[in-house]
């Protein structure tokens, strides 16, 4: 049990203030939060409940006003820039709405890249890239080019680049936007496969029947955590 | 009608006796709707009664008793498969009355009553969604079909909470 006991998201007292003074605004908390590894948790409000700002702050692409945030054991007030971005390196995988494919690269590049980025040699780099294609069923496209894919062939190989690398934690906000219910439904089954081989996932959605894929689902309203659903833990037994 | 329509529907595929048309309607609805077999007795009697279906042997009154479908039968069945299913007017909706009421009386609190049935509806849909992990996508496709409606109905309701919610909430702001 004692890959349970490290957290790998912890929000102590977590507040995000935008602006000061009268137009300070709070878009989030004060809220705590455990997600432990392998967890998977989906996160669902309406706009403006602080999502986002929480999806921004667990992926340490953001810092809170007050309070403290930790990632994979770190306190992301003690980092400076650099090892903020080395953090998000080396722990996370995203998968956001805005794909950020590289246009220039193919998708087997595109997987490759943040593995290359990591200092595997290249033909290592594509050989775990090309697996990581297959596992999202898009081997046969490796060599085309982001334009060349239909949205939802887009979003599986952004999907793909987030799986590699054995990173822990996967952070996806909306992942399934613009799919059809089909590949939307192929993308869920694809990130609890990857959250079932050990990896926390949260994932930020608007559809209930996507967030049913999670293990715990959190209700945001007005930035605070309004209601939880769900096991703490994978129930035991239904993981394939 | 549902439970009429179904056993015609089974009995123009092979005549039947009315153990095996209960276990054929719960086998192809994967055990959703168990029928009780009284019902389907009363139903094949009423069936008779309006020359849909008629017994293969007129000496057998009892459970084994197999029965076939009619060529008027047959045009019924047709008639049903062609017809859309329209919900006019509405089947009574428990969870909608509550909430209406819940409005109207001001005697609860409406927004514990939403939260309440949000979770509830919200841990059936992840088992749904369990067993459609589970399932054969191909050998299995009824089935996931089945789990596909009941997970969009939760979906919807889970929806309409939603909007519920939010429109109590600009009614109390505004």
């Amino acid at each position: 049990m004692s890959e349970h006991s490290k957290t790998v998201i912890r929000f102590l007292d977590v507040e995000r203030v935008h602006g000061s003074g009268q137009q300070a605004v709070r878009a989030l908390g004060p809220i705590s939060l455990d997600i432990g590894p392998g967890e998977f948790v989906a996160i669902m409000g309406p706009s403006g409940s602080g999502k986002s700002t929480l999806l921004s702050l667990a992926g340490a692409l953001d810092r809170p006003t007050l309070g403290r945030v930790l990632i994979d054991g770190q306190d992301l007030d003690g980092l400076s820039q650099r090892q903020l971005a080395e953090l998000r390196r080396r722990v996370i995988g995203y998968v956001f709405q805005e794909l950020n494919l590289l246009p220039g690269l193919t998708a087997i590049e595109n997987v490759a890249l943040p593995l290359e980025l990591d200092g595997f040699p290249i033909a290592k780099a594509r050989a775990i890239a090309s697996e990581a294609l297959a596992g999202v069923r898009l081997q046969a496209l490796a060599s085309r080019f982001p334009d060349d894919l239909s949205g939802g062939e887009q979003q599986r190989v952004a999907i793909a680049r987030a799986f590699v690398g054995e990173r822990k934690l996967l952070l996806a906000d909306e992942p399934t936007g613009a799919l059809d219910s089909v590949t939307g439904e192929l993308v869920m089954r694809l990130l609890r496969e990857h959250c079932d081989r050990g990896r926390t996932t949260v994932l930020v959605t608007h559809d209930a029947s996507h967030a049913a894929w999670a293990d715990r689902v959190l209700y945001l309203r007005d930035g605070l955590l309004f209601d939880e659903v769900g096991d703490r833990r994978p129930p035991v037994g239904a993981t394939s | 009608m549902t439970v009429r329509h179904s056993l015609l529907a089974m009995l123009a595929d092979q005549p039947a006796h009315g153990y095996a048309l209960k276990t054929g309607f719960e086998t192809s609805t994967s055990g959703t709707w168990p029928l009780n077999i009284g019902q389907v007795y009363t139903t094949l009697a009423r069936l008779r009664r309006d020359g849909l279906v008629e017994p293969e042997n007129l000496d057998d009154h009892g459970p084994r008793q197999t029965w076939r479908i009619t060529d008027k039968g047959r045009l019924a069945l047709e008639h049903w498969y062609e017809s859309p299913v329209l919900d006019d007017p509405p089947a009574r909706d428990e969870l909608a009355i509550k909430v209406l009421l819940a409005v109207a009386t001001q005697e609860v609190d409406v927004s514990r009553i939403l939260q309440g049935q949000r979770a509830a509806t919200m841990e059936r849909l992840q088992s749904w969604t369990r067993l459609k992990r589970q399932a054969d996508p191909e050998q299995e496709i009824p089935w996931l079909l089945l789990l596909d409606a009941l997970i969009l109905k939760a979906e919807a309701e889970i929806h309409w909470l939603d909007i519920c919610e939010q429109r109590l909430s600009q009614g109390r702001h505004g």
